[in-house]
């Protein structure tokens, strides 16, 4: 995915006092994260047991959690 | 309006062969927004034939190693460049329905994702197959690009490698090609590091972004303190990469990349946007991603 512009960074830290960068990096890496498994050809074809299913729903989760904290002109 | 649809053969690639390693890149007929909420509405983009033709242009470039200044030239070899086709298409023709939508928005981001189970289909309606495939939009709020790696067919053959002593291939073939979500506004690197990403396999070697803590993959390792070897590809002795170019690796990483060709810039997957020089244009692939891709490239140039 495209890297994140440095100036973007800046302005998030500046208009958001709460933000962090270590929570920029985390909103990266789960977003970049949705991209590493193949979501057609899953290399296990049985049934994914609920709590493996867990880490990615909470991992969508604080996706969100942290783009209302850091970019929340992006929310739909 | 244009007529539609309107099929541009941008570099026509090896005439001598049924299928010949093919860039398609494709105006979005319709947006999915958000992604995963089967909504869909018409793209900006078909309203803007200029706009998609100067982005084609602008791929081209970057895949082919002539945007101003650019170093990274891979692609542009006598061996590799003249065998690969780029098409286009724009067909106004079509309405906002899901086999026709190629692009969503992220509704937890600005990022621009291809819905890749479409692309398939919806080029087969053209006679058309490819490897990697652009879907260009014009969104008015989303504009990052990002990609999705090839899976490839292994059931079908291709040229054995070996990383590190594992047995991998270069297929031939795939079963869903790379696909990159872009954007009109897109320039610089962009399309090319997509296209590392793109070009790469989920079960033979996927090229990850450089520029964050996730791995491992072909160009990522995890350890610390980090290693002078990075690693053995097909019987090549690979060097890491200790200092990304002048970015430095943050204290709390633990993944490291392979040797860079130029020390003085960081690689084209990592954050070129770092580049001391302020000219992303500078930066190189890594040399363990750089051959990995050259090798995939000329694994699926010779296919029979």
């Amino acid at each position: 995915m495209e890297p994140i512009k440095p100036e973007v960074k800046e302005r998030v830290l500046r208009e958001q006092p709460q933000a962090t960068p270590e929570e920029i990096e985390e909103y990266e890496k789960l977003l970049a994260q949705r991209f590493t498994s193949d979501p057609d050809f899953q290399p296990t074809p049985a049934p994914i047991p609920s709590a493996l299913l867990a880490p990615d729903q909470q991992g969508e989760q604080r996706l969100l959690e942290l783009q209302r904290k850091l970019f929340p002109e992006t929310i739909q | 309006m244009t007529a539609s649809p309107v099929i541009r053969v941008i570099r026509p690639g090896d005439t001598s062969k049924l299928n010949p390693y093919t860039v398609a890149i494709v105006a979005n007929p319709a947006l999915e927004v958000p992604w995963q909420s089967g909504a869909f509405s018409p793209d900006p983009i078909m309203l803007d034939h200029l706009a998609f033709e100067e982005s084609v242009n602008y791929i081209e470039q970057a895949l082919f190693g002539s945007l101003p200044g650019q170093r990274e030239q891979f692609i542009n070899d006598p061996t590799i460049g003249p065998h690969i086709r780029v098409v286009s298409v724009f067909d106004v023709g079509l309405t906002a329905t899901y086999q026709n939508s190629l692009v969503a928005q992220d509704g937890a981001s600005n990022q621009l994702i291809a819905r890749r189970s479409v692309f398939v289909p919806f080029l087969s309606t053209y006679n058309l197959d490819a490897d990697v495939i652009y879907a260009v939009s014009k969104s008015a709020t989303h504009t990052r690009a990002t990609s999705w790696f090839t899976s490839d067919d292994d059931a079908r053959p291709g040229i054995p490698f070996a990383m590190d002593g594992r047995p991998l291939v270069h297929r031939f073939y795939n079963l869903i090609p790379g696909t990159v979500a872009i954007h009109t506004t897109n320039r610089s690197l962009i399309a090319l590091h997509e296209f590392g990403h793109a070009a790469s396999s989920y079960t033979n070697g996927a090229v990850f972004d450089l520029y964050i803590d996730l791995g491992p993959s072909i160009n990522k390792k995890l350890n610390r303190p980090i290693p002078v070897v990075y690693g053995n590809y097909n019987s090549a002795v690979m060097s890491s990469d200790r200092t990304r170019g002048g970015i430095g690796y943050p204290p709390t990483w633990m993944t490291y990349h392979c040797e860079l060709l130029d020390a003085a810039f960081p690689g084209v997957m990592d954050d070129y946007l770092r580049a001391a020089s302020h000219v992303p244009e500078d930066c190189q692939h890594d040399r363990i991603t750089r051959q990995f891709l050259i090798d995939r490239l000329r694994a699926k140039i010779s296919r029979p």
